[in-house]
């Protein structure tokens, strides 16, 4: 997924592989936990219960309990929402404003093309972890702060690859051909330039995906996050390192529902990517 | 990962304590002790507690404090306290010098007690801005304090790591050196400091002015202290198990019951102000003190702070003075037992009878609504969070609707949900060696002489000359009497109430003796800690 | 921390422009990230909520709470906080390019001095984790790319898994299984060989994870290439077309990763430095932003800036030495 050429299809399959369906299974699981926690979940998520603090997991409480007797399972379940709220939300934002920057750069001549870059280059040397930092110190943590950060933090990357992909798409002789044959500039943009430039990005939404849940979580673990008693995954996670030595479900089991998410996610947006490429080949 | 390598790993983890070999009991000359501790403050000396810890270890004091509260002599070898209450003399011995050979006398300690409230240190001004008015050198070994009013903590006070006494020659040499090397003539000296690693102090060879309650005079047994810092309690407390440290500080509670089968451990609970809820008796619903009662007797603080901590800190009840403090109430603290029924009937007492849709009680239409702002990860740590959670869910069943605000160490120290109208209820502690405190967090916030450290904003003048009596009598058994009915009348009145104490420990592995934890302040002193093979 | 796959080539649009006006375009563009870097950091520092002085004042004493005007008169006229914020900012810009960054509120030290301090640990940090990455890639990457189809899905399956870990959650598990639980490795992290085993794993597994899938897309294209036939058709042995022909074009999207990484290493490592008491600049700017120390946060962020810089020109440059067609261009 290089910005001025893709790469060749080695092979494409045609029939559905398991390890797709798979995916799709998780990704369903969690859109359905995502929506209708409530169906999925066993407890409460919220509710205390100190009698049964920290046991380990069980029929009764399939991943555990935590140090205040709360279901884990049910936790994670009811932390879909937020944590794939994040996820998709500073996706969204990241590509919205990279598409803004990365095509007006790619077709607004070189002086706006200079000022993006450069400008893109100043993001670029921002640590982003400042980025977050400085969101938190304004707006609080919250779930709103960490998908204003992550977007904003993603965005350069992709901004970029969005311009390398015009400036390729402008110069094809398609849009050349298409200029010459007269149709309005507008026209062109709207037909060729925009959803040629735009298709390599549906693979790279969904990878993104599975990495603004990483990161977002990752803020969680600096205390920079989403706060308890929200079960958010990185919440979640950052709750459970402190007990890893005695109650390692509390740390591990959030962290593989991060990781089987981030992992269906990307491998559905891989095979999206090889259809669309395949498409275009 | 798996989940199955992992639970190898803990597998292993459980089975094995360590690299601990049988040490005995013979006494080895010198080591370094390595010491595992949790914050890095940005200076060695300052108003913050993290900061006595360190510079308790260069820093020696005019007073030591016993854990019975007794004070006992340190620099100072005698005192004595005018008719008036306002003149405290005291005699400095004569044969004590700072590491930077400057000689201790009446003059050095005077310019320390100008420096601390000059703005050299904010906490020292919170004790003693209100009370101090002047201090000279009447001979080199006798120091006159001045009051402007009778305050008999006064001793106590000066035991505690702010009240350190440095160099004068080396105050003047500017903030930079200051912060990073203060000198005095305690039984360490500050050899390099690797920010974000660690803190070495070295012995001072010379050192002759241990305080009377040190288990021997003279120098160090060890050379040196490695003060390293660990933020994470699991590596924190790994390091300890592996032996990579010698001593840490506050063991996790989920660690507790172990440490103390495998470790020598030490628990301090922190005196003076307890971690309690402080209710805004200016503004919101908890105007009305039947309300604050009625939150009081609705969640069973006892129970949840017992089954969070695992045993390793204990219920506080007392909302303003914690069992660790001397002229404690301890009936205060059986104040307000959990009692659901008592609670909606104080509620329906209170006008607050109607209940909404999700089961909150209202009163004219408005929501009873309580915002409680805490500081996470700073002023309560992860167990405390949990224990407001818990009441959250608590006192749902009454009918209070509890939103709570986590709010960074940032905005908090940048005066964040500091108003009236920004928050109902206040969490926090605040470390004292005495039941004084009282007067920092009860003196009376007025527009033109605010307290911001009176976080009820309840200003009550029978309670402040219960506490200005008790600040001003030597009497003790007075003294005790009125200290006690403050405690009293604040519980009464519901203006606060506790949740557990602000517990510090110390795990001491098996080769390292002698380590003890200062009573002042919880802070570890290493003077007479020593290694045994 | 790794964020999004960044995979793109760098500039090489304007063909026939000679080399110094492309080196002074460099200098011009790096001199406007850093000075942009440093105003975006001045504004987001005094302008945040909350006022600077009380949090001074509270952070010095411990204490949360309301301070009144006396308390804080003080602290306000020595740092100029009741400056009009453009005299602040004109002040703050003067004493950058005279060359200070000034000397931090809280540990009052020469932010100079401190950043010097930290930066060391936390570059070797992050090359070593860079290293351990490249040689996880490399390896892997001969090893499992179109060898059949089965080794070809475990391997780019692998690759999937590794990039998708959370830093941290693997960090934390990393201590518990190897250090806590087996023993293997010292707890504190440090300079030591032993001591930088785990950080540098935390930080380099994940990356290997994203190089690994650029560098799979890379060499199979390079696979296909007619260079290739021709080395096999000499004789050459599987493992030597991999290793001297193949390498070599496939090489290149993770050199192009590598100066992204090297350039938002401070994000990453603070989470490594946290986890394995490890002293480094992430820290520092973390308990920095807390206190907005601004000399402190903006010396940290020209410093990266810098970094990122510099790194960016070796990055152009290796470019042209694994790929002479560039150089070329």
């Amino acid at each position: 997924m290089t910005a001025t050429a893709a790469p060749p299809l080695s092979r494409t399959r045609r029939t559905p592989s398991p390890t797709l369906l798979l995916s799709l299974l998780v990704v369903a699981f969690f859109l359905a936990a995502a929506i209708i926690p409530g169906v999925l979940a066993t407890h409460d998520p919220l509710q205390f219960d100190l009698v049964a603090a920290l046991q380990s997991p069980s029929l009764s409480h399939l991943a555990g309990t935590d140090e205040a007797g709360r279901d884990l399972y049910s936790r994670i379940i009811f932390g879909t929402r937020e944590s794939l709220s994040i996820g998709l939300g500073a996706t969204a934002l990241s590509l919205a404003i990279a598409l803004v920057l990365g095509v007006a750069a790619g077709l607004g001549g070189r002086v706006v093309d200079a000022i993006v870059s450069r400008s893109l280059d100043v993001l670029f040397a921002f640590p982003m972890l400042l980025v977050a930092l400085l969101f938190v110190a304004a707006f609080g943590p919250s779930p709103a702060t960490l998908v204003l950060a992550v977007g904003i933090g993603t965005a350069p990357g992709y901004a970029r690859m969005i311009r390398g992909q015009v400036l390729a798409v402008c110069t094809s002789p398609y849009v050349e051909a298409a200029h010459a044959v007269g149709h309005s500039s507008w026209r062109v943009l709207r037909q060729h330039i925009v959803p040629n430039a735009v298709r390599p990005l549906v693979a790279v939404a969904t990878l993104s995906i599975g990495q603004s849940i990483v990161w977002a979580s990752g803020l969680s673990f600096l205390g920079l996050g989403v706060a308890p008693p929200s079960p958010e995954w990185g919440a979640l996670l950052d709750a459970g390192r402190a007990y890893m030595t005695h109650a390692w479900w509390l740390e591990v089991l959030p962290g593989l529902a991060i990781v089987l998410l981030a992992l269906a996610v990307t491998t559905i947006g891989r095979h999206l990517q090889q259809r669309l490429e395949g498409h275009r080949a | 990962m798996t989940a199955a390598a992992v639970s190898l790993g803990i597998a292993l983890l459980a089975g094995c304590s360590g690299p601990q070999a049988a040490v005995g009991d013979e006494r080895v000359e010198g080591g370094t002790i390595v010491y595992g501790h949790l914050q890095e403050p940005p200076c060695i000396f300052g108003g913050w507690v993290q900061q006595a810890y360190l510079s308790r270890q260069v820093l020696d004091s005019l007073v030591s404090l016993e854990d019975d509260g007794t004070v006992v002599p340190w620099l100072a070898t005698d005192w004595t306290v005018s008719e008036d209450q306002r003149t405290w003399t005291f005699t400095l011995r004569d044969d004590v010098s700072f590491t930077d050979g400057t000689p201790l006398d009446a003059q050095a300690v005077s310019d320390n007690f100008e420096y601390w409230l000059d703005g050299g240190n904010g906490t020292v001004q919170a004790y003693l801005a209100d009370y101090y008015e002047s201090s000279r050198a009447v001979d080199a070994t006798t120091l006159e304090v001045t009051l402007s009013a009778p305050y008999s903590p006064l001793l106590s006070v000066l035991s505690q790591g702010y009240f350190g006494i440095q160099s004068p020659t080396a105050l003047a040499r500017g903030n930079e050196a200051n912060c990073e090397q203060p000198v005095g003539t305690g039984p360490f000296t500050v050899a390099a400091w690797k920010r974000g690693e660690s803190v070495t102090f070295e012995r001072n060879d010379d050192y002759n002015s241990a305080p009377a309650n040190a288990r021997h005079d003279g120098p160090a047994y060890v050379e040196g202290i490695e003060w390293r810092f660990l933020p994470d309690s699991t590596t924190r407390y790994g390091s300890l198990v592996s032996g990579e440290t010698d001593v840490i500080y506050d063991v996790p509670s989920i660690e507790w019951a172990t440490a103390s089968e495998q470790f020598e451990v030490q628990r301090y609970i922190t005196p003076g102000r307890p971690v309690a809820l402080s209710f805004n008796t200016v503004e919101g619903p908890f105007v009305d003190e039947r309300v604050r009662q009625a939150f009081a007797f609705a969640s069973d603080r006892r129970a949840i702070v017992e089954t969070v901590f695992r045993g390793a800190v204990p219920f506080e009840g007392n909302g303003s003075v914690s069992q660790g403090t001397s002229n404690y109430n301890a009936e205060v603290a059986a104040a307000y037992p959990y009692d659901p029924n008592r609670a909606a009937e104080l509620l329906d007492a209170a006008g607050w009878s109607e209940t909404d849709a999700s089961g909150y009680r209202t009163k004219d239409g408005e929501t009873l609504e309580i915002v409680i702002p805490y500081g996470a990860g700073s002023i309560l740590t992860q167990e405390g969070s949990a224990v407001l959670q818990a009441i959250q869910q608590q006192v749902k069943d009454v009918g209070f609707k509890v939103t709570l605000i986590p709010v960074t160490q940032s905005e908090l120290f940048g005066g964040a949900y500091s108003q009236p109208d920004e928050r109902d209820i206040y969490v926090g502690y605040w470390t004292s060696p005495t039941a004084a405190i009282l007067h920092i967090n009860y003196r009376h916030h007025l527009p033109e002489s605010p307290n911001g450290a009176n976080s009820t904003f309840y200003n009550d003048d029978e309670l402040l000359a219960l506490i200005e009596g008790a600040n001003g009598t030597t009497e003790p058994s007075e003294q005790e009497r009125l200290y006690a009915e403050a405690q009293q009348l604040i519980s009464d009145r519901a203006v606060a109430v506790g949740l557990y104490t602000q517990t510090t420990s110390l795990a001491v592995g098996p080769q390292l003796r002698d380590v003890w934890l200062e009573a002042s302040q919880g802070e570890p002193v290493f003077h007479d800690a020593y290694f045994v093979q | 921390m790794t964020g999004s796959a960044v995979d793109e080539q760098p500039l090489k649009r304007r063909v026939g422009n000679g080399v110094l006006p492309r080196v002074l375009g460099r200098l011009a563009s790096a001199v406007l990230v850093l000075f942009a870097a440093a105003s975006a950091t001045f504004f987001a520092q005094a302008l945040l909520p909350g006022d600077r002085a009380t949090l001074l004042l509270n952070q010095r004493t411990g204490q949360t709470e309301a301070r009144s005007d006396e308390e804080l008169a003080p602290i306000r006229a020595e740092y100029g906080f009741d400056d009009p914020i453009l005299v602040q900012y004109a002040d703050y810009l003067g004493g950058l390019l005279s060359g200070r960054l000034g000397v931090s509120y809280q540990m009052h030290q020469p932010v100079e001095a401190l950043i010097a301090e930290q930066i060391p640990a936390t570059l070797l940090l992050t090359v070593t984790a860079l290293a351990v990455a490249w040689v996880l890639t490399l390896v892997w990457t001969i090893a499992t790319t179109r060898r059949s189809s089965r080794i070809d899905a475990i391997g780019s399956g692998v690759e999937t898994v590794a990039a998708g870990l959370p830093p941290y959650w693997l960090g934390v598990i990393l201590l518990v299984v190897f250090a806590l639980g087996l023993g293997w490795f010292p707890v504190i992290g440090g300079s030591e060989a032993a001591r930088l085993v785990l950080p540098a794993l935390t930080l380099g597994i994940p990356l290997a994870g994203f190089m690994g899938q650029a560098t799979r897309a890379a060499f199979e294209r390079a696979l296909e290439q007619p260079f290739v036939t021709s080395a096999r058709m000499r004789g050459m042995s599987d493992l030597g077309v991999r290793v001297r022909h193949v390498l070599r074009h496939a090489a290149l999207p993770g050199i192009t990763l590598s100066g992204w990484a090297l350039g938002s290493l401070i994000s990453g490592a603070v989470i490594v430095e946290t986890i394995f008491a490890r002293p480094g600049i992430g820290r520092v700017l973390v308990s920095a932003v807390n206190s907005r120390d601004l000399p402190v946060v903006g010396g940290i962020v020209i410093v990266v800036a810098l970094v990122y810089v510099v790194v960016n020109l070796l990055v152009d440059l290796a470019y042209s030495g694994v790929d002479p067609r560039l150089a070329t261009e």
